[in-house]
């Protein structure tokens, strides 16, 4: 008897017993749609040689399914990078300085959504946003205050912007010189993934067109200048936040990099001179094994995409490096203590995912921003599956595992349907701009609000497990007069500054936006020259328009 | 559907995004779940100031705004609104909010003119409901105001098994006394009026055991059976309240106590209070007067 026909006499015995005592739903399914069997046996890549080492082969080496470095967290662990950024620029520094104090590794910088914006603290567009979800950042002397005693030579720092990402690069630049630090010891992150912000975050400024030049600026402005710096964090993070499944997070997060990869390409890059610093950025959600499969099957999609697509040679190109962060919008407003639950288990899922950065999200951010004890406790989430759990003693300690090899060839093969499906439609762009990803996560969205709505999916402490009364924890709360203080500072930095020496800078910068050349220089030189945020993203907005969405 | 009742208008919302921020999951699916509940429902998209939300609402004549804010700006951003619609008097359009909003922040914001916030975790069934509900006690543009204004309530309606073992609780406790007595043959019903200011009590006992007064105490029990309004013009109040989609029990004016006119609305359509209309007549002026005179 083969092990086929085992397993089909086992299932005829165990529907027999079925029959008499059902199981809990009759049919299991999971979010993405994939139905999960009883039992799982082994796969052919789990009995036949050729088959292992074409699918999964060793971790280092191509197609990556098992983690892009040989060693994994035996050599180190991955970074713990959390997100931090609320009202000013003191504070936010002094929350930075907590956090590496308490044992992070990395910094990981959010701004307010007028820096995301590209618009001053004063700018009427601003009322009431100033600090509100990040650090309001206007011109280089609040970026000067953000690093204050932070050398920029021994951090590395990932910032979430992507409309002005040159902006803030470039600021960052700027005072890596006032600190001393030659461009070349910088490392970090800029976000600067636009596609997605147009089909599920929002923080969009300008069309498609010119947001994919900037975005090839800083591409090749980098590779030559800041070697050490990742040029863009292409983000399913976003896209599963706005609802979509883990299948659409890969395939839309995928079919976003072949468009930038295809747009530096256009532009004259050679693809290994700018592919090894690509990076990527996933959500961790609630379906533990779903989650780990995720992450395995975008790992050895990116290696075939960057080797059989782009014809890319380096091995550094072919390798999907990623920051997790846990899912925002599995978090509760009800019982918040029981997040930091769901955090623990998203957050070892991206470990056993092979995360390179982790950001673990704070038990109150259904309801605020973090307090430093919630930040704190998520932190130690992270330090707990490091140094107690022993997970990361092993490389890829669920490889083998019948159900998640079976699941990660499951969603490998639903996301190729729909990169097949948006390279049919004219790629990322078009899908875009049809509002193809924006209407298939606004129907998981639904679909899943609907489902919670009826009791079929069930959130602890939310429709099921109540408690009578909620006892709202203490919260942290922004100062409500940042946006006036911040416009005084403004006030004063419009005063002392040379109105010949920015006006000049501003007026190549319009110049140069004009024309194909890149935009970077001109962009660090008006930094440079105390041109504010807002001032330097008015020029381009009246050279390259702004988005408009499509209504549908 | 009856003559006189009319297809009721879908409630018209406004899902509005106010400020930066970009999170619009809640919105849309919000949008899209009012919709399946039967309303008609407008989003504005992202990156509204409150002047831009406001003139859409009062451009496309809503009964109802919710607001969306994640990013924190709920508090500057949410009574903008309110006060701006009060400036522009349209302050008769619910507006009820959701995001991530603290307790504490809820308070103010009601307080602030915010009828409700609905945070995450809300059902869409509970917000339509909501909506249902209270978009008429803040007043609908839809609802046609009655030609014939309700003056002020003429009398209440009590229906008693006895007239003659209730009346000494409104003459001896209450101190009031009774000025009135007639039997309407019709309706099966004797009646006595005991006045309180301008506001008379109207006592009904059965005369017969299948009178509507007698099924109203076989069904509820003895107690307040409905409350009159008085009108200039009952025909006018009927029609109006016809064509606003309430189910009329008198389609014309007819007889009442005391000689004047009377219509009755069935409580089905008046969330549960039966509502008569009723309008003096010079008729009904002398008849009284010379009762009073009699007496």
């Amino acid at each position: 008897m083969t092990l086929h026909d085992r397993y089909q006499a086992w299932q005829a015995n165990v529907e027999n017993a079925v029959a008499k005592r059902a199981e809990r739903k009759s049919e299991f399914v999971n979010h993405s749609d994939v139905p999960v069997e009883r039992l799982y046996v082994p796969t052919a890549a789990m009995v036949d040689e050729d088959s292992y080492i074409k699918q999964l082969g060793f971790p280092g080496e191509f197609p990556y399914t098992r983690g892009i470095q040989p060693t994994m967290y035996r050599g180190r662990y991955w970074t713990m990078r959390q997100y931090a950024g609320f009202g000013s620029a003191e504070e936010t520094n002094t929350r930075f300085r907590y956090l590496l104090s308490q044992g992070q590794t990395g910094l990981s910088t959010a701004f307010d959504l007028p820096t995301q914006i590209g618009y001053d603290a004063d700018d009427p567009f601003a009322r009431g946003e100033v600090g509100k979800v990040g650090v309001s950042i206007s011109s280089r002397l609040d970026m000067e205050t953000l690093f204050h005693k932070i050398p920029l030579d021994q951090v590395s720092t990932s910032m979430t912007i992507n409309a002005p990402a040159s902006v803030l690069l470039a600021m960052y630049l700027v005072v890596a010189e006032s600190q001393g630090v030659p461009w070349t010891r910088v490392s970090g992150t800029v976000q600067n993934d636009i596609l997605k912000e147009y089909v599920a975050r929002g923080t969009y400024i300008f069309p498609p067109k010119p947001s994919m030049r900037l975005i090839t600026d800083i591409f090749d402005f980098c590779a030559r200048d800041v070697p050490n710096w990742n040029t863009i964090s292409i983000s399913g993070y976003h896209i599963r936040e706005a609802g979509s499944t883990a299948v659409q997070e890969v395939a839309f997060t995928l079919s976003n990099a072949i468009a930038y990869v295809q747009s530096a390409v256009d532009a004259g890059l050679a693809v290994d001179d700018f592919a090894p610093r690509l990076s990527f950025f996933f959500n961790a959600h609630n379906d533990f094994f779903e989650e780990i499969a995720k992450f395995r099957a975008a790992r050895r999609m990116w290696a075939h995409i960057m080797k059989e697509r782009f014809g890319a040679k380096n091995p550094r190109s072919m390798q999907l490096r990623f920051h997790t962060q846990t899912g925002g919008s599995t978090l509760t407003a009800q019982q918040p203590d029981n997040n930091i639950v769901r955090v623990t288990l998203q957050a070892l899922a991206a470990v056993l995912g092979g995360t390179q950065s982790l950001h673990t999200n704070s038990r109150d951010e259904a309801l605020a921003l973090p307090t430093e004890d919630s930040a704190r406790i998520a932190l130690r989430t992270q330090q707990i599956i490091a140094y107690e759990s022993g997970v990361a003693d092993t490389v890829d300690p669920l490889g083998g595992s019948y159900y998640v090899e079976s699941l990660t060839n499951s969603v490998e093969e639903r996301a190729w349907q729909y990169i097949d499906y948006i390279d049919q439609l004219g790629g990322a762009v078009a899908a875009i701009e049809q509002g193809y990803m924006q209407q298939e996560i606004h129907k998981a969205a639904y679909d899943m609000q609907r489902a919670i709505e009826r009791g079929d999916e069930v959130v602890v402490g939310v429709n099921k497990f109540k408690v009578d009364h909620e006892v709202e924890p203490d919260l942290l709360r922004v100062n409500p007069r940042l946006g006036e203080e911040q416009a005084r500072r403004l006030a004063k930095l419009r005063e002392d500054r040379s109105a010949a020496e920015y006006t000049d800078a501003l007026e190549k910068l319009r110049s140069a936006a004009g024309e194909s050349a890149n935009l970077m220089p001109y962009i660090v030189d008006a930094v440079r020259k105390y041109a504010t945020i807002g001032e330097i993203c008015n020029v381009l907005r009246s050279v390259f328009g702004e988005y408009q969405p499509p209504i549908f | 559907m009856r003559e006189g009742d009319k297809v009721p208008q879908p409630i018209r919302v406004l899902i509005a995004k106010p400020g930066l921020d970009g999170h619009d999951r809640g919105a849309l699916v919000v949008a899209q779940g009012l919709r399946d509940e039967g309303m008609e429902v407008i989003y504005t998209g992202l990156r509204q100031t409150p002047e831009q939300i406001v003139a859409t609402a009062i451009q496309e004549d809503v009964a109802c705004i919710g607001l969306s804010s994640l990013s924190g700006a709920h508090l500057a951003l949410f009574p903008e609104v309110v006060r701006l619609l009060r400036e522009q008097h349209a302050d008769d359009i619910l507006v009820i909010g959701g995001g991530v909003v603290p307790q504490e922040d809820i308070a103010l914001l009601k307080e602030a003119g915010v009828a409700e916030v609905f945070t995450p975790g809300s059902t869409i069934q509970r917000m339509a409901e909501y909506i249902r509900t209270h978009i008429r006690l803040t007043g609908v543009n839809d609802w046609p105001i009655v030609a014939t204004a309700t003056q002020r309530v003429d009398h209440i309606g009590v229906a008693v098994k006895s007239i003659a073992q209730a009346l000494p609780f409104y003459t001896g406790v209450l101190g009031l006394r009774a000025i009135h007595e007639e039997e309407i043959p019709d309706q099966g019903v004797r009646a006595v009026f005991v006045p309180v200011g301008d506001v008379d009590i109207e006592l009904l006992e059965p005369t017969r055991a299948d009178s509507p007064i007698a099924k109203f105490i076989d069904t509820h029990g003895p107690g307040v059976h409905h409350i009159a309004y008085a009108v200039d013009d009952v025909a006018a109040a009927l029609k109006a309240a016809a064509a606003a989609g309430c189910r009329l029990i008198d389609e014309k004016p007819r007889p009442g106590g005391q000689g004047k006119l009377i219509g009755f609305v069935h409580p089905k359509s008046t969330y549960g209070a039966l509502t008569e209309f009723c309008q003096r007549t010079d008729t009904a002026t002398d008849v009284e007067g010379g009762e009073s005179n009699g007496r």
